[in-house]
Parts: C-alpha cells; sequence; structure tokens
C-alpha cells in the first residue's frame, strides 16, 4: 500500500476558533502501481484538502495515514526529524490554478525547477524537460517562451509538466481540465491515462466531469461534506437510483444507452464507455 | 499565517464606541497636541491620570494597553536610561564611584551574555532585564581592585531623572491614546472617519475620498492576499521547495518562487477590481451616496469641548506660567 489513511479527519481553523471539518474518518488505501482513480464530489466536499494529505502538505488532526511507510499523524509536526519533502517527490499534486507555481523568466527554467529541487542534475533535468514539453502536447519552442506570455491552457500544462519532471511516482491532477477547450481536455486526459497505461503509475484525478470518470476511471471515490461516501467502480456507482444526492449526474453515454434500451429497444451486449465504443457496439447490433 | 488579526479592534459596548470616529479622530489630535505643550511634569502626570480615567470609564482593559505599549518598551527603557545617564541638570541625587578593571568588565559582559542567551527561557522578562542590570551596576561599582586601569562616576541628577519619567510618559500617554482609538473603532469606521477629518484637504486639491478608498481597499485585500500566499507555498512545497532546511542560496531562490506568483497575481487581481468597479460605474471623484452616514450626537459635541477645554488650558498655563 502506498498511500494509507485510517479514519483520518482534517479540521480547518478559523479566526472564530470553532473550525470546519473539512475531512471526516476518512478510511481509504491506494496502491503503488496500476489504479487510475476518480475523485468526485460537490464543490467543498472536501476533495482538494484529500488531495493535499496525499502528499503531506496537510497532515490529519484525526486518525492516522501513511505514505510509502512514513506514518504521519496529528504530532508528526512537532517531530523535527520526520522529513517530508521527500514524500512530495514520489507523490505529485498539480494543483488547479497554475498561475500559483510558475515564476521563472523561462518555461524551461520552470519545468527543472521541481527536479532540482530534489538533486537531479542540470543537465539531466533539462533533458528530461524536453521529453515531457512533448508529452503534455506543447512543442520544443516552448521552452525558451515565458510562462507569462502563454495562454490559459498552455500555463496548465507548463505546470503539469513542472510536476511530471520530478517522475513521481503517484500522481495527483486536481481538476486538470478545468478551462481547457474539449479538444484539448481530451487530449490531456488521453496522456494521463498513457502515463498510466505505459509506466503503470497510479494516478489520481479530481473532476467534474462525469464523462471523463466513466470513460477512464478504474474506480471512484465519492465526497460529500467532508466524508467518503462511496469507493468502487465505477458502473455499481452510476447504477445507483439516489447520485442526484450526491449532486452528481449521469454520464452521457450511459444516458444514450438507456435511451436507445428504453425507446428503440436495442440492448447492446456490454455497456459501452466512450463515444467509440458505443459505434462499434451499435455497427455490432446493426 | 491564518491567524494575523488587521487591526486591533476589540468589541464592547462602551460610550467610547457609541461615538462618531470623527470626534474619536479630533479628540485624539487634540490631547496629544496638549501632551506636546505641556511642560510640567505635574501637569503630565495629570494628563496620565485623565488617560486612565477615559480607560475606566470606557471599560478598556489595562491590559489590552499594555500589549499596545510592549512593542515600544524598547524604546522607552532606552530613552529613560540616556536621560538618567548623561542629562546633568539640577540637583545631584546619587553618585557612586565606576571601576574598569579586567575582572569587573569581564564580569558585566558575562552577565550581559548570559542574560542575552537566557532570556527567552524566563517569564518575567522586564524584571530579569532590571535584574541583570542590577548585576552589572553591583559589579561596576563594588569590584575595586585588580588592576583597576580606569575610574568614572555613576551619576544621576534631579533634572535628568524628572526629564526621564516626563518623555517616558509623554510616550504613554501618546501610545494609550492611540490604542485606545484602535481598540474601539473598527477599521472601516476608522477610514470613514479619517476620509471626513481630510476632507478640507480638497482646497489643497487632496481628494480625501480617494485616500480613503485606497486605505479601504487595501485593508479588505491583506486576508485575501495572505490566502493566496498560502497557496502558493504549497503549490511550490509540492515542487520541493523546503523553507525549514535548505542552504542559503537555495532559500533566496524559493523566496523568488514566492514572490513571482504574489506579485503577479496582485496585478491580476487589482486589474481584475479595478474592471469591477468601473463595471460599476465607479468614477473616481464623483459624488456618491454611501451605505453608513456618520451621525452627530450629542455626545460628541461633548467629547469635543472637553478636549478642547483641555487643550486651552493647556495652552494657556504654558503661556502664562
Amino acid at each position: 500500500m502506498a498511500i494509507q489513511f485510517e479514519r483520518v479527519g482534517y479540521q480547518y481553523t478559523g479566526i472564530d476558533e470553532r473550525g470546519y471539518m473539512a475531512l471526516s474518518d476518512v478510511s481509504l488505501k491506494i496502491d503503488k502501481t496500476g489504479e487510475f482513480i476518480t475523485l468526485i464530489g460537490e464543490t467543498g466536499s472536501g476533495k482538494t484538502t484529500l488531495a493535499k494529505h496525499m502528499n503531506a502538505l496537510f497532515l490529519p488532526s484525526e486518525g492516522r495515514m501513511s505514505i510509502f511507510g512514513l506514518k504521519l499523524s496529528k504530532d508528526t509536526k512537532k517531530n523535527k526529524k520526520v522529513k517530508l519533502n521527500p514524500i512530495r517527490q514520489k507523490v505529485g499534486l498539480v494543483f488547479q490554478f497554475p498561475e500559483y507555481q510558475l515564476f521563472e523568466e523561462t518555461v524551461l527554467k520552470d519545468i527543472i525547477f521541481g527536479p532540482k529541487n530534489f538533486g537531479v542534475k542540470h543537465e539531466a533535468a533539462v533533458r528530461k524537460a524536453e521529453e515531457i514539453i512533448e508529452v503534455v502536447g506543447l512543442d520544443k519552442s516552448y521552452l525558451e517562451r515565458s510562462p507569462f506570455n502563454l495562454s490559459g491552457g498552455e500555463k496548465k500544462r507548463v505546470s503539469i509538466a513542472g510536476i511530471l519532471a520530478m517522475e513521481p511516482d503517484i500522481l495527483v491532477f486536481d481538476e486538470p481540465t478545468s478551462g481547457l477547450d474539449p479538444l484539448g481536455r481530451r487530449a490531456l486526459l488521453k496522456v494521463f491515462y498513457d502515463i498510466h497505461e505505459r509506466l503503470d503509475k497510479t494516478v489520481i484525478i479530481i473532476t467534474h466531469d462525469m464523462d471523463t470518470v466513466y470513460e477512464y476511471a478504474k474506480r471512484v471515490l465519492v465526497m460529500r461534506e467532508g466524508v467518503l461516501v462511496y469507493d468502487g467502480a465505477p458502473e455499481q456507482l452510476f447504477s445507483r437510483k439516489n447520485i442526484e444526492n450526491w449532486n452528481l449526474e449521469t454520464p452521457e453515454i450511459l444516458k444514450i444507452v438507456k435511451g436507445l434500451e428504453e425507446k428503440l429497444s436495442i440492448t447492446l451486449k456490454d455497456t459501452p464507455r466512450s463515444r467509440e465504443k458505443l459505434l462499434e457496439a451499435l455497427k455490432e447490433v446493426a | 499565517m491564518k491567524n494575523i488579526v488587521i487591526g486591533r479592534y476589540v468589541p464592547g459596548n462602551s460610550f467610547l464606541y457609541k461615538m462618531d470616529p470623527r470626534t474619536k479622530i479630533i479628540c485624539m489630535l487634540l490631547l496629544m497636541a496638549s501632551a506636546f505643550i505641556v511642560d510640567n511634569i505635574y501637569h503630565m502626570l495629570l494628563g496620565l491620570a485623565f488617560v486612565f480615567f477615559i480607560l475606566l470609564i470606557g471599560k478598556i482593559s489595562v491590559k489590552r494597553v499594555y500589549l499596545g505599549l510592549r512593542p515600544l518598551m524598547f524604546l522607552l527603557i532606552f530613552t529613560f536610561t540616556f536621560q538618567v545617564l548623561f542629562n546633568e541638570q539640577g540637583e545631584l541625587l546619587f553618585e557612586e564611584p565606576l571601576f574598569y578593571s579586567p575582572l569587573s568588565i569581564f564580569l558585566a559582559l558575562l552577565i550581559f551574555f548570559f542574560w542575552f542567551f537566557t532570556k527567552k527561557y524566563v517569564p518575567f522578562k522586564l524584571l530579569y532585564f532590571v535584574l541583570a542590570i542590577a548585576g552589572i551596576g553591583f559589579v561596576l561599582t563594588q569590584l575595586d581592585f585588580w588592576f583597576v586601569f580606569a575610574t568614572g562616576t555613576f551619576t544621576v541628577y534631579q533634572g535628568g531623572l524628572e526629564l526621564a519619567f516626563f518623555i517616558m510618559i509623554r510616550l504613554i500617554i501618546l501610545v494609550t491614546l492611540s490604542t485606545i482609538l484602535t481598540i474601539t473603532t473598527k477599521p472601516t469606521d476608522l477610514n470613514l472617519g479619517l476620509e471626513h477629518v481630510l476632507s478640507p484637504l480638497r482646497h489643497v486639491r487632496i481628494n480625501s475620498e480617494e485616500i480613503a478608498m485606497i486605505i479601504s481597499i487595501a485593508l479588505r485585500y491583506i486576508p485575501t492576499l495572505l490566502d493566496e500566499a498560502n497557496k502558493i507555498m504549497e503549490a511550490q512545497a509540492s515542487r520541493g521547495v523546503d523553507f525549514q532546511e535548505g542552504k542559503l542560496k537555495d532559500k533566496i531562490m524559493q523566496v523568488v518562487s514566492l514572490l513571482v506568483p504574489m506579485f503577479i497575481i496582485s496585478f491580476k487581481r487589482s486589474d481584475e477590481l479595478a474592471n469591477a468597479m468601473e463595471a460599476r460605474s465607479f468614477v473616481p471623484g464623483k459624488p456618491r451616496t454611501r451605505l453608513h452616514i456618520l451621525t452627530w450626537k450629542t455626545l460628541d459635541t461633548l467629547a469635543v469641548a472637553t478636549a478642547s477645554v483641555i487643550i486651552v488650558t493647556t495652552t494657556l498655563f504654558r503661556i502664562l506660567l
């Protein structure tokens, strides 16, 4: 088990001293390899807070957790011998807004900032950056540009490249496709899926897009008001009747399949997960 | 970082809270001016008593005022010590020979460094400081043997002592007055009051409304920007920036990694704010209607009258006596 939560709770402390429970009683296990997880839930349900626990930016205020064997709890901060920094190389967290991390003069320098912090040699980091920039769908000419003159989508890709270049074992993306056009979104999701397939890395994506969940995820985590209400396969999730209570909706593909079954009484052999698969299944029936 | 409180407003319900912010600003200025006009230590003590009287009837705890004074403690002790040591006016009150020998200087330095490195572990810091000073004084006055290479005299004159107390009380009065103002007035009210008090400056083409707007926006955006700074720190920590460890050279780079996004985000925010204000037809300098309208009450007239009486009396005393 790479990441393990045991009854974790997290309380935000405000000025009024009362605090706000952003997470309560969350228990889950995440493998080091081979998982493709989507984390969904309405805004303010604690998705980002959960993600920040995964690379020890936040420490649990209740319960215990362990990340790659390092045990973390409320008291970890007091113990100065515990080094949290190595965890951040193992679990890469990409934030929602790229503005918070871009700061260098060129895209290249920004991408190699992370790897160099973890002791990668300059030349090796540059080589890695040249490779990574193409993985996220930009070409090498971008490396010499200033990160501040890029469009929103390009900034997003650069910030993702900055984390990918650190070569973490587990990747956590906080709404990686927000602010991208539909084509760019599909392309980027493909990139994440390729990384997962090719290198067998665990990828965790926070998203609001149910089609992404249904098409790619092998496992879905649903958060509601700080509680993990569902942990399992997407098929079972969307076959439940009361998912509207969790502010979720049925994916478009599933709606189409249901419509086909009910209105045209076409029954498909197995439920397709993407448009391409649906088309294939329809051809077969016809 | 999360728990920084802007301003020192403490909710309450005494008469000071019911006063118009304009009144409070004007009264504070008048009383402060009086504290500068007074040139007699007994009148100054009377002033101190008056300020404590305000605290008493205004139901403000002296502890809060002490907290406001604490940052100035060093300045107070410093001016007091210099006045006592070097002002040679009036009667000679106290004289004691000082002996400088290798032993006494060594011991004095030893006491000083011992105080310096242990002060953070001691609960009563001020008392501890006084004890350290007394210890150094004792060593320098009593150890009159073993290669004394120089002697001096430690003298205290009445004039010096009086002036030392005089300046200290004046500083205490000034700080207490401003603390009363900030404790009993919300930053927004203070700003509104300031706008009105400064409004006569329009005759010299200074727009007080703009100044007030700048101050209120700055106050409003401090928590927002702190929040942004926190997010940036988290994002960079995810990329291996470690603010606890690391070499100095790395640390400089890490600070840059915080400052650059901070600047970019601040500029972006201000641009967005300007657009949002323009979209709601804000034009600088144009007359606006207000949500909060300040009302002048009998209490305010009374307060300003009292403060005026005090400043007139002190001026008369200064001129006539």
